[in-house]
């Protein structure tokens, strides 16, 4: 049986492996991985994935240049690069303008920058449900046909004054 | 044939909030999110400008929230030179899929054969019943560009530049609006002082 030497013994980890020091793994963009991920902290994706991800509560970032094809379990998720794919987030989703999405999404929350590609079945957390308020009288005595009594649009710059 | 300026002749950035905003509050909208109160678990169509607010009104009301950014894809094909017939398989929905379509103003952004497609694909798309919400823009340069129309409280309606999007303004006549969507009957339509109208249709 091999002994542990002094300085082996200081090294508590001695393979090397791309974990910042924040606690994140970051998956470059030479790398292409196929198969399943499963993560207990925040990835972070360049590269291409094909397979599917599961990171529990915790965050996964598809960078600018990251290209997925995957079906992703995660706390939040924030997409910039590529995805076609399925996402469910405990949390939110965001996705950025420069983010291309294909799939479906289920979340509490999310948010879409303007120019965003994207083709999406969202479901997300509904509100309880509350009648929407009938359309007033006054409101109503607005609504006209096209080309009688036209009803008012407002600039912000004409409110001020 | 229509021009289009290239994309990196284009503004980056969006306007500033206060420049020139408009803003009205929108009946049709109000109408629309009336009749979905009414549906088990209604399943409705966005095809954009796709803007996060609207996303985050539309889908807290229904069960499914089908989101494809029409504008972007005709955009997109335009600039690789695609036939503008060729843009349509994005909207590869199943038929009777939707209680409810939002088109917006993309029918006043095509040219009169791709329009016309677009209503036949509303008509197969949306279930009996179903509403289609569409909005038609007036000349004024500030409805020329291509605007998101950002829902907020109490359904207004503020429209919001996507400098991003180079498609021209074709404009359409009450008459030709009505007979471009002839398949599905028109419920209400309103105009507004500046020229935009609103127009909510129904599948019988």
């Amino acid at each position: 049986m091999l002994k542990k030497t002094k300085s082996e013994n200081n090294v508590t980890d001695p393979t090397p492996h791309p974990v910042s020091s924040t606690g994140k793994t970051i998956i470059g963009r030479q790398v292409t991985i196929e198969g399943g991920i499963q993560g207990s902290e925040d990835l972070v994706i360049e590269g291409t994935v094909r397979g599917s991800i599961e990171l529990g509560k915790f965050h996964l970032t598809v960078g600018p240049k990251g290209k997925l094809e995957a079906k992703i379990r995660a706390g939040n998720v924030t997409v910039s690069g590529q995805l076609k794919g399925n996402i469910n987030a405990l949390e939110r989703v965001d996705i950025t303008k420069d983010a291309d999405f294909n799939g479906e999404i289920k979340a509490k929350r999310i948010s879409v920058e303007d120019g965003a590609y994207l083709k999406a079945a969202i479901e997300v957390e509904r509100a309880s449900k509350k009648t929407v308020e009938p359309m007033g009288k006054t409101n109503d005595s607005f609504a006209s046909p096209p080309g009688k009594d036209p009803i008012s649009m407002v600039r912000e710059e004409d409110k001020r004054k | 044939m229509a021009t289009f300026t290239p994309l990196t002749q284009r503004p980056k950035e969006h306007p500033t909030p206060d420049d020139k905003q408009v803003f009205y509050t929108s009946n049709v909208l109000r109408l629309f999110a009336e009749d979905l109160e009414r549906r088990q678990d209604p399943q409705i169509l966005d095809i954009g400008p796709i803007c996060g607010e609207n996303i985050a009104f539309l889908s807290r009301r229904v069960k499914r929230l089908c989101v494809c950014d029409m504008f972007l894809r005709i955009d997109r094909d335009r600039r690789k030179g695609l036939s503008p017939a060729q843009v349509w398989r994005h909207l590869d929905y199943p038929p009777q899929s939707f209680d409810g379509i939002l088109i917006w103003e993309l029918a006043d952004r095509l040219e009169e054969r791709e329009a016309r497609r677009l209503a036949e694909l509303c008509y197969t798309l949306i279930k009996p019943e179903g509403k289609v919400v569409m909005f038609v823009p007036a000349g004024h340069s500030v409805q020329q560009a291509v605007s998101a129309f950002v829902i907020g409280d109490g359904f207004r309606l503020t429209l919001r530049p996507q400098p991003h999007l180079d498609l021209p303004l074709r404009k359409s006549q009450n008459r030709n609006v009505l007979g471009l969507m002839a398949p599905l009957k028109s419920v209400k339509s309103f105009i507004y002082r500046n020229g935009l109208r609103e127009f909510l249709f129904k599948h019988d």
